[in-house]
């Protein structure tokens, strides 16, 4: 892929190249017609000075009509004569040619006008001769710098594009890094850029249109999900209290008691279900804070002081192994713990006896890393693809999870920029990584 | 104490009404904001419990009313509007403590009785358990003078066992009280189990603790005879 500014620089620069290169082989053709055209209106001009000064003064100024048949004059750099003979001709001569002529033992090329005329019943040839070289030398005085200028004219021009293009494409630029650094529709840089150029403002606008209509439609979902969950916990929370007081009751029988517990469980399952989205809901609603600042590492050191009992009972050893710490600013402490105890308490539950699950703390380029790495029963490739969905596979699911956990974390870590990456192989384990914003 | 329950979904509120004064509260139910603020305007009471989302009402004013009239009722929202800003509000609005729903019965109950030992400076009981001593105000279990070590989940889970003396607690209830709403979905009723044999590993080592029982298929309880 090329930019746009590159292609345009290109484009321009072959372009200007092409009409150069077609200018300087068409170049030495006209300068010849002009430069001929030139020299032989010149010689036409002397030709007839020539005359009229022969009309004025009469021929005998020149050729003394008894002793010479010619006369003959030329410049002392040999570059231009005339020449003036009596001859006896049948036709008139009138041209101009190039020809070599010798003058004091050299031979030297002429473009000569060639013109015969009558004057007191004798006819006389005039000629008038400029010389080749001096005619090829102004030629390449013009050919020097005509090249000079071509050259100057397309290396300002070049820089003139460059810059130009910069300027005129950077509200691009400024409207793809706010599109890039746009994760989700709400925050999204509504102030539209600056620029007069319409084609960028009208795609600036629409860009912001689309945004806010998709973010009232994701809001409506979202407020959709909170009233549906808010409507759903009523006739929960009464079904719950007629079940605990049945099971209150005094000498109620065990068995009564059982459905009536297993009843509850069922209950619980589905006020998980509902309070998860909703919390999923309201972290994408941003109605939680971020203004607490923390030290990661005791975090995680409380959430191995919760699970550790639960490890040690199910054989696993579940390790801290801090590399460094971090003092995390702008955070929600709560939402963190349970983005990180979520993914912990899962590897810890999908791991085997004999296990170990570890958690490792790091800086990887500048930013804060944690690894949670299990020795587990891993996760298909099938799997991987949805782990983070809010709707996912029924694995996750038994009679106390609802597994929706790991797509609570993901909602977590996207609102504080975390990135999480999960790598796995069936039978080897699973590692979850935690990249933790850039603290510039 | 006198308990009045701001509750405009009838079924529920019986059912609190019915739990609370089978504990020994005595109760009033009001199903709407007009009825409850004439109560309250009335009536003294230890306790409010107050749904924030009634139709004529918006709870939180009932709660300034409350204050206006300087009513010495302490007050327990409960909502299945568990927002932030509403939590934060009603506490702001001077709320003694804030429930969502769906809670637990005797969730409830054990906040209405924290609140009552804050508010009208109850001394927190020594309670006296097979071979042991519970010393509440300083969160330690004690046998024959000496400490014995529980983890501090440990010692809530004991603890909420003990003050809901007597009756079964499910698993989930014991959860939720210790782990609280966030971490729903990490349920997991081995986490409980594991909890208990740990406490009862702690305890054995002293006394035996054939009063700390499993009821089977339900949950745990700690029998104390009156």
């Amino acid at each position: 892929m090329i930019k746009l500014r590159t292609k345009l620089t290109l484009f321009n620069l072959f372009s200007k190249l092409a009409f150069a290169a077609v200018f300087i082989a068409v170049m030495p053709y006209i300068i010849e017609r002009i430069n001929s055209s030139q020299t032989d209106k010149e010689l036409l001009r002397k030709q007839e000075q020539v005359v009229s000064m022969i009309n004025e003064i009469g021929i005998e100024q020149f050729i003394d009509s008894e002793s010479e048949n010619t006369f003959g004059s030329y410049n002392i750099l040999k570059d231009e004569f005339i020449s003036l003979e009596r001859i006896d001709l049948e036709e008139n001569i009138d041209f101009i040619e190039v020809t070599q002529r010798l003058i004091e033992g050299e031979t030297i090329s002429f473009r000569v006008l060639s013109y015969s005329f009558d004057f007191n019943g004798q006819t006389y040839l005039l000629e008038i001769g400029k010389s080749l070289e001096s005619i090829m030398h102004t030629r390449k005085n013009i050919f020097r710098l005509t090249w000079g200028l071509l050259a100057l004219v397309i290396l300002i021009t070049l820089f003139a594009d460059l810059y130009y293009t910069y300027r005129v494409l950077h509200p691009l630029d400024l409207i793809i890094k706010k599109l890039k650094g746009t994760s989700s529709p709400e925050v999204f840089n509504k102030l539209p850029v600056k620029t007069s150029t319409f084609d960028f403002n009208q795609l600036d606008q629409t860009l912001i249109d689309l945004m806010n209509r998709i973010d009232v439609l994701f809001r409506k979902e979202r407020d959709a999900t909170v009233n549906i969950s808010h409507d759903l916990l009523t006739p929960v929370s009464v079904l719950r209290s007629k079940l605990e007081n049945i099971l209150l009751q005094e000498n109620l029988d065990n068995d009564i008691s059982a459905k009536i517990e297993e009843s509850l469980r069922t209950l619980h399952r589905l006020k998980t279900l509902v309070n998860s989205h909703l919390l999923i809901a309201r972290i994408e609603n941003r109605q939680y804070l971020k203004n607490e600042s923390f030290s990661v590492g005791e975090l995680i050191r409380e959430i191995i002081d919760e699970l550790s009992p639960i490890a040690t009972e199910a054989g696993i050893s579940l390790i801290y192994d801090p590399k460094t710490d971090f003092q995390i600013t702008q955070a929600n402490r709560s939402l963190i713990f349970s983005m990180f105890y979520n993914v912990v308490n899962n590897a810890v539950r999908n791991t085997r006896s004999g296990g170990k699950v570890t958690i490792i703390s790091n800086f990887i380029q500048n930013r804060f890393s944690i690894s949670v790495v299990d020795s587990g029963i891993g996760i298909s490739e099938e799997q991987l693809k949805r782990i983070f969905s809010r709707f996912n596979s029924k694995s996750n699911m038994d009679e106390d999870h609802v597994g929706i956990g790991l797509a609570i974390t993901k909602t977590i870590a996207d609102f504080h920029n975390i990135t999480i990456t999960v790598e796995s192989k069936i039978n080897f384990g699973s590692t979850f990584s935690f990249l933790f914003p850039g603290t510039s | 104490m006198n308990v009045l329950i701001v509750e405009d979904e009838k079924s529920l509120a019986i059912e609190i009404d019915a739990f609370l004064k089978n504990q020994g509260f005595l109760c009033e139910m009001a199903f709407t904001g007009t009825e409850a603020s004439e109560k309250i305007a009335v009536n003294l009471y230890d306790f409010v419990l107050l749904d924030l989302g009634l139709p004529d009402y918006n709870g939180l004013d009932l709660l300034k009313e409350a204050r206006d009239i300087e009513s010495e009722a302490a007050f327990i929202i409960i909502t299945a509007r568990g927002s932030v800003e509403d939590k934060v509000k009603g506490l702001n609005l001077g709320a003694d403590d804030y429930l969502a729903k769906p809670f637990a019965l005797i969730e409830l109950q054990s906040r209405i009785n924290a609140v009552a030992r804050r508010k009208f400076a109850i001394s927190t009981p020594v309670i006296h358990i097979g071979d042991f001593t519970i010393e509440s105000s300083s969160r330690r279990v004690v046998f024959a003078g000496a400490e014995v070590e529980l983890t501090r989940k440990e010692y809530d889970l004991l603890q909420y066992l003990i003050l809901n003396k007597n009756k079964v607690l499910t698993r989930q209830q014991l959860y939720e009280h210790i782990w609280g709403n966030i971490l729903d979905d990490q349920y997991d009723s081995n986490f409980i189990d594991v909890h208990i044999k740990n406490i009862r590993k702690k305890l054995n080592l002293h006394s035996p603790t054939p009063w700390l029982e499993t009821v089977r298929g339900i949950g745990y309880r700690v029998t104390i005879d009156p």
